[in-house]
């Protein structure tokens, strides 16, 4: 290939990478761990998610919650895993819905959730590449982050292209630092590609849809996409018909759907309009066996038991609603169980690893060299910044979900928004790395920031340790095999510091006061 | 080959976004199953990430800006009558 094309995606790919790499850093790193936030949650709360013996049946329940709660009739959720729990929430987008759950004699406990709500602060640090912002907002920024990070990712495979065969296996360990962390970055960035594109483009539809979809309703579906949109959801029967009417009990209805979807694993009920003739459920649930979003669902009359929708039941989708469940699937991982989560678990963490080499390469490739006897010079201000916002970002974040996970666990019924406490601990601990490691420098900040994040992580199995229980021991083993590669990073960085090449950012001497 | 960054890029976002519209609009219209068939909106809305982003890419490629707004511009000249022509056929 020409070597000015590849110089001017040389620039195309710097640039792209270095506005967008260190909010992807967090966005990976909490993505990531997504992939096992139930597992999370279960070890956070053991006692509030244990499935205690059953007093009621989920009849009784809906029947006992309404007689106290009339206007919840109108949607709530019957939860089937874990204890037996219904749950509604005053908006969409309520936090902190509200739970109803039997006592031991068979009297109704109705209140606010004191959940941590762990899954919900990893998934929303990941959501919004951990920006203080709205879900909403977050995800827009991110999705923008993640259209860029597409020109990234193309730009990068143009430049790797003509030395593609000559450089791919290679993994050069010599004297030269510089190029063994590019082969490495090379590596992982290639054999990544599949997983990264199918995370840019996601990304970029999930921040942007609402712009792409009234775009397309100018421009191609004449104004009409709302009907063309409402004609693929059909409309229930008798909605909006108030009179009164008995639904069909929740063994029932969940017997029909074992007839209508064999080897479909309920979870959960949604009632909407309950006790109407318009009364319908949602019955969500997995089936690994297809690509869903995250989770699928048949749609029913509750009181006929009739089925409305299958458009988003795994195996009996539509041609196009398959095809863009799959798009959901690729991204959420939610397909191949336990296999797949794990994959998707190591290939976040090497996303990881791509953009925080790929920021150091940035700050190498712009090293101030000292030659013969000259006196040592110093790093360039950019280089100094861009080094200290790897180091502070990128530890911070780590250190900071850590402590968060600890947090939830041990605040767990000390305060009713534990949710709101554990994200302030996240942002302390972050905005705490931040600011030593731009008042420090990265030289003098990064060992004591990498032994913070090992500290945090450690007392994670610590704490199982201390409370002599843990409901997921693997959680505890691998925070313990992190915080040894951490503690291990900061003894290998201390030393470093103190005794690498000068004419480095990295070194302690003659960067420390320059910042 | 000229740099041109700033008109290359805005032709590669605006002009990559609106032929981006125009082939997915296309697709959803003369595609298989046409323009109603059951939830294919949503593919239709997937389809514009990835046609736009190419271009974005790609953009770079072109000998100069002005190359680029031309052959992206020629191309959205092309799509977009080709999309009014099916719309109004098929509509």
């Amino acid at each position: 290939m020409r070597s000015d094309i590849i110089r001017t995606y040389k620039a195309v790919h710097t640039w792209t990478g270095i506005t967008t790499g260190l909010l992807l850093f967090v966005a990976f790193y909490a993505g990531a761990l997504t992939m096992f936030k139930a597992p999370l949650l279960r070890w956070a709360e053991p006692a509030v998610l244990a499935p205690a013996p059953a007093v009621l049946s989920g009849d009784q329940l809906i029947a006992r919650t309404l007689a106290q709660r009339p206007e919840t009739a109108k949607e709530f959720t019957l939860h089937l895993e874990g204890p037996l729990r219904l749950s509604w929430q005053k908006t969409r987008r309520d936090d902190s819905p509200f739970i109803a759950a039997p006592d031991a004699d068979g009297s109704i406990a109705i209140g606010q959730t004191r959940s941590a709500g762990l899954d919900w602060l990893v998934d929303v640090i990941h959501r919004t590449g951990g920006l203080p912002l709205d879900v909403e907002t977050g995800t827009m920024v991110t999705g923008l982050a993640a259209g860029l990070y597409t020109v990234a990712l193309v730009s990068g495979l143009i430049i790797l292209l003509p030395s593609l065969i000559k450089d791919l296996f290679a993994l050069r360990l010599g004297h030269n630092l510089k190029r063994l962390w590019l082969d490495a970055h090379n590596l992982v960035g290639l054999f990544s590609l599949p997983f990264h594109l199918v995370m840019a483009l996601s990304a970029v539809v999930f921040g942007w849809h609402d712009l792409l979809y009234d775009s397309l309703n100018e421009a191609v579906y004449k104004g009409q996409m709302r009907t063309v949109m409402r004609a693929s959801n059909p409309p229930a029967p008798f909605a909006g018909d108030k009179s009164t009417a008995v639904p069909l009990g929740v063994d029932v209805l969940l017997a029909h759907v074992a007839v209508v979807a064999p080897g479909f694993r309920p979870t959960s009920l949604q009632y909407r309009d309950f006790g109407t003739k318009a009364a319908t459920v949602r019955v969500s649930g997995e089936d690994p066996r297809y690509l869903v979003r995250g989770h699928g669902f048949l749609l029913l009359g509750a009181v006929s038991g009739s089925v409305i929708g299958t458009e988003y039941l795994p195996g009996q989708q539509g041609v196009w609603a398959s095809v863009v469940s799959s798009f959901f699937a690729l991204h959420f991982g939610s397909f191949g169980g336990d296999t797949v989560r794990w994959g998707y678990f190591a290939l976040g963490l090497a996303g990881a690893f791509l953009f925080y080499s790929g920021n150091l390469l940035w700050i190498e490739s712009r090293r101030r060299r000292q030659r013969g006897g000259d006196e040592c010079p110093g790093q360039s201000r950019s280089s100094r910044t861009m080094a200290a916002l790897t180091v502070g970002i990128c530890l911070g974040c780590v250190a900071g979900l850590s402590a968060a996970i600890v947090a939830a666990r041990w605040l767990q019924g000390v305060f009713i928004d534990v949710n709101g406490w554990s994200r302030g601990i996240y942002y302390i601990i972050f905005v705490l790395a931040l600011f030593i490691a731009l008042r420090h420098g990265a030289a003098r900040a990064a060992a004591p920031l990498l032994g913070l994040a090992a500290l945090c992580t450690a007392a994670i199995p610590l704490s199982s340790l201390l409370l002599w229980r843990s409901a997921v021991p693997g959680i505890d083993v691998v925070a313990a095999c992190g915080a040894v590669v951490l503690a291990v990073l900061a003894r290998k960085t201390a030393a470093r510091a103190a005794h690498g090449p000068a004419d480095s950012v990295w070194s302690a001497a003659h960067n420390a006061k320059k910042v | 080959m000229k740099t041109d960054w700033w008109s290359k890029s805005l032709a590669g976002i605006v002009a990559g976004f609106t032929l981006a519209l125009a082939l997915a609009g296309l697709f959803a219209w003369a595609g298989p199953g046409g323009i109603n068939a059951v939830n294919k909106y949503q593919l239709i809305m997937w389809m514009v990430a990835p046609l736009w982003l190419s271009a974005v890419s790609l953009v770079f490629l072109f000998p100069s800006g002005c190359h680029a707004w031309a052959w992206l511009g020629g191309a959205n000249v092309c799509a977009w009558i080709a999309l009014v022509l099916t719309r109004s056929w098929l509509g």
